[in-house]
């Protein structure tokens, strides 16, 4: 993956940040964003990769995560309910640059509901961009290793 | 024969011409149609090929290149390619194979004039040009009488296609050729790959240790042998220090082993560029399959041929990809292009290796009234398809069984076929195990009844004896590892090697398999996700068997598909695959489309994993000396410790590393082949849609040798 010097060193600091705030109490997910299906025909009109990192503390999500090289600027991101490879429903707004390379971030507060969700891999960060509105870069949340 | 609208206007030699016309004349009493309807329409064959250039150059030319040239993701459409395929049949018979079947990502918008605009296309590309009326649905003149520049050709005496011997040579002038017997087949020596897979238990597995994790770090390229050019998967055979080699295009060769010296190459046509995997070796014959379904014996020495028979009929498109196995003096043989409606289903097929006599043939699709007939929805027989035994079956001399996986029905979603999931259509998608004195079947266990996804479970059977068990097992496009008892058929254990949600549950006594409600119910049109894709968690890459520490070793793929059922008629002749898919990375695979997974046979565990972003494109052998070698997209050969997964060396060739390595010995020294090559459907469609930043060469199919340096 090639994320920004930049990107990357902030995003280390973010880590370093919140393992020490937090300690034992927080769980760190991950989501890899890659491009939604596409077909030959539509492989060069669906672009882009990202790296979401999210912070469990309660049920406070931190969202902070970028991307890079889509096909025309983000219009929108959410996060969505569906286990893995399986489309769902939006559950919560994100916070998009509208770029085609930038960052993504919350602060959520996730019903009881959606944490168990969030621990059986059952939600997704999906990025919508002006020429790709049902999707462009998507990505599901797994437990950081 | 009905020649509705089509006029063909004559610029050929006059002879012609007449004999043409009279025979237009004779055949279009109801033809007057097409005059009147000229007046009122001013389509011509010509506009429609002018909209279809763009139609293709929107829908089609991403595989097929702009100019018809193929690419990496879809074969050439041009030239000779194009006529040895279509040149003969008609425009309808091409309109029906690329509606049924193109574009595979989707038909998206495309409207049945768009696609008779685009077959227009690929006629006027390809040369016809004695053609002034629009093509209709039922447009019926041969594609190739159209063609004046061909139809000069075949008046001028052209010199043809190679055929037959094209180099001659004798393996005796290399190495006293020793004919193999049954025994040596099932006992191999260790210097020897006689056969796919090298052992009848299909283990791919080589004796041989002078290669060894100490060392094998200096593994260096001993000698290179280009290939002919087309789609190639292939796994050579190595005999007393000679290799046989199947090229694309039914090409043999023969080469020695320590020199890469050509001895002897044989054409067996038709020469096109298409795949075909393996070839056998019996007594002093290389028995070969072809692409058009016939079998041929060559003389080992001379490649000269000895018998050939017909194994089932091209023109109803049957086909082989892989070639038989040779088991108790009987060449036994797989059939593929079963997906047609027709009265002709797909057999496995036995014959006599000294002769080529017919001695069974064994149905994959149970008709009414048989056994298994009432699984198929109530079906008439002719709309009964798929079951294709694409990949060479294993061998039990014991039991004097042979294991073949069969593919699934087709279309490949329940609802396209006309039938539900509870119509599981026997014997598709199953082991099945056939007496190989009767073709008669043994048992069977049906792993993915009704399948619905195209993810079939063909690939082959390996048997191993753990103990007192004699276990056959199997690993599909679920990623599924299966273990039963190769005896009765008993299920014995599974382990998901890739992640997969097209099952909610696999019952744990039975094996047997529940889909997800969605797939279940999945109706035309409407789009399913799942995993993994057609692209398989596995597919013809075989894995092998280490039996020194009891572990499968498997080249897996980690994508994910969306699936649509397109509807398809019930008519004769129609049939074909029929959906439309989208791909992506498999959620949780941070991307690695490559998995290298290694499973304890008595526990089912996963021992260890290699996983990588580029996908894997030959199988996997082991041995003695404890490694592990797979070949990539990305041009890397790799050698793995087999206790570990770690990557102990590698290298990079000039294209895709793609066929089945071996490992063979001549003089006592040990050498390790491997193929690079191009082509394939989908295990190289879809990693270019997703890792696209994967570069390599179209062209480049070759055979490398590596040993240690003296
Ligand atoms: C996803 C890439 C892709 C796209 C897009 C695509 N094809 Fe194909 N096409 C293939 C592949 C791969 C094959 C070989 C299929 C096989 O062998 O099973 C093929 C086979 C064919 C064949 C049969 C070739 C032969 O020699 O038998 C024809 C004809 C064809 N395609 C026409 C088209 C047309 C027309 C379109 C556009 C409407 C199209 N294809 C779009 C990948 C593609």
């Amino acid at each position: 993956m090639k994320l920004g010097h930049k990107a990357f060193s902030l995003f280390f600091t973010t880590i370093l940040l919140f393992t020490s705030i937090a300690q034992a109490q927080t769980e760190t997910y991950r989501a890899r964003l890659s491009p939604m299906p596409t077909t030959p025909q539509t492989v060069s009109t669906i672009l882009g990769e990202g790296e979401v990192i999210l912070t469990l503390n309660g049920n406070t999500l931190t969202v902070q995560g970028q991307f890079e090289g889509m096909s025309s600027v983000a219009t929108m991101a959410h996060i969505h309910n569906g286990p893995p490879a399986q489309p769902g429903p939006v559950v919560y707004q994100l916070e998009i640059a509208d770029a085609t390379s930038g960052e993504v971030s919350a602060s959520l507060e996730l019903s009881d509901i959606h944490v168990e969700a969030l621990r059986a891999n059952e939600l997704y960060v999906q990025i919508h961009s002006e020429t790709n509105a049902p999707g462009e870069l998507r990505g599901w949340i797994f437990e950081r290793q | 024969m009905k020649f509705l609208n089509t006029i063909t206007v004559l610029t050929l030699s006059r002879n012609l011409a007449f004999a043409v016309f009279l025979g237009l004349a004779l055949a279009a009493c109801d033809s007057e149609v097409s005059n009147t309807e000229e007046d009122v329409v001013a389509l011509t064959f010509s506009s429609q090929a002018d909209a279809g250039a763009s139609a293709f150059a929107t829908n089609c030319a991403a595989c097929h290149g702009a100019n018809l040239e193929g690419t990496t993701l879809g074969p050439i459409l041009s030239g000779f390619n194009f006529l040895q395929r279509w040149g003969s049949q008609t425009p309808t018979l091409l309109l029906g194979n690329i509606k049924a079947n193109m574009p595979p990502g989707g038909a998206g918008t495309l409207t049945d004039d768009d696609y008779l605009d685009i077959v227009a296309h690929l006629l006027e590309a390809n040369g016809v040009d004695a053609v002034v009326n629009a093509l209709t649905a039922s447009t019926d003149f041969v594609i190739s009488e159209n063609i004046s520049s061909v139809v000069q050709r075949q008046q001028r005496a052209e010199p043809p296609a190679p055929q037959g011997v094209t180099v001659a040579g004798n393996v005796d002038d290399f190495v006293p050729f020793v004919p193999i017997t049954d025994a040596m087949l099932e006992n191999p020596d260790p210097a020897d790959w006689p056969m796919h897979r090298r052992n009848y238990y299909a283990h791919s597995y080589s004796p041989l240790d002078e290669i060894n994790t100490d060392n094998v770090g200096s593994l260096s390229l001993e000698w290179v042998w280009n290939m002919h050019e087309g789609d190639s998967e292939p796994a050579p055979l190595v005999y007393n220090g000679i290799i046989y080699l199947i090229n694309p295009g039914n090409v043999v060769q023969a080469l020695d082993g320590k020199s890469g010296e050509l001895i002897w190459e044989n054409w067996a046509g038709p020469a096109n560029r298409q795949d075909m995997r393996n070839i056998a070796i019996y007594d002093d014959k290389i028995i070969q399959a072809t692409t058009d379904a016939r079998l041929i014996a060559l003389d080992a020495r001379t490649g000269e041929q000895v018998w050939e028979t017909i194994v089932a009929d091209s023109s109803k498109g049957f086909s082989n990809s892989s070639g038989p196995i040779v088991a108790d003096g009987k060449v036994i043989l797989g059939l593929a292009g079963c997906a047609r409606y027709i009265p002709e289903d797909c057999y496995i097929s036995a014959y006599d290796a000294n002769n080529g006599e017919l001695k069974w043939q064994f149905e994959t699709i149970a008709e009414m009234g048989q056994p298994g007939g009432d699984t198929w929805g109530g079906l008439d027989d002719v709309f009964r398809a798929g079951g294709e035994t694409w990949i060479t079956g294993s061998y039990d001399p014991d039991l004097k069984l042979t294991y073949w996986g069969t593919a699934q029905q087709k279309p490949w979603v329940p609802v396209s076929r006309h039938m539900t999931i509870f119509d599981v259509g026997l014997y598709t998608n199953s082991t099945v195990a056939v007496n190989t004195d009767s073709g008669e079947l043994d048992w069977y266990f049906q792993h993915v009844p009704a399948e619905a996804l195209d993810l079939d479970e063909v690939f082959e059977r390996v048997l191993v004896n753990r103990g007192d068990d004699k276990l056959v097992f199997s690993l599909g496009k679920y990623g599924i590892l299966w273990k039963n008892d190769r005896v009765s058929g008993q299920f014995k254990g599974y382990t998901e090697t890739v992640f997969q949600n097209a099952f909610t549950n696999i019952n744990a006594e039975t094996g047997e398999v529940t889909y997800r409600q969605d797939i279940q119910n999945a109706q035309l049109n409407e789009w399913t996700s799942a995993c993994p894709s057609s692209a398989g968690g596995k597919d013809w890459h075989s894995m092998t068997y280490h039996e020194p520490s009891g572990t499968m070793i498997a080249p897996l793929s980690q994508t994910c598909l969306e699936n649509a059922a397109r509807e398809v008629a019930l008519v004769q002749g129609g049939g074909g695959l029929a959906a439309s898919r989208k791909f992506f990375e498999m959620p949780g695979t941070d991307g690695n489309l490559g998995k290298v997974g290694a499973y304890n046979v008595d526990t089912m565990e996963e021992v260890w994993s290699h996983q990588q972003r580029a996908s894997l494109h030959t199988g996997t052998i082991s041995t003695a000396g404890d490694l592990v070698f797979v070949g990539d997209l990305d041009r890397r050969f790799k050698a793995l410790d087999v206790h570990t997964g770690e990557v102990l060396w590698q290298t990079r060739l000039g294209t895709a590393v793609q066929g089945h390595p071996v490992s063979f010995a001549i003089d006592g020294k040990q050498y390790i082949a491997v193929t690079s090559a191009n082509g394939g459907t989908s295990p190289r469609t879809v990693p270019s849609v997703i890792a696209t930043e994967i570069k390599y060469p179209s062209r480049g199919n070759a055979i490398y040798v590596f040993s240690l340096p003296e």
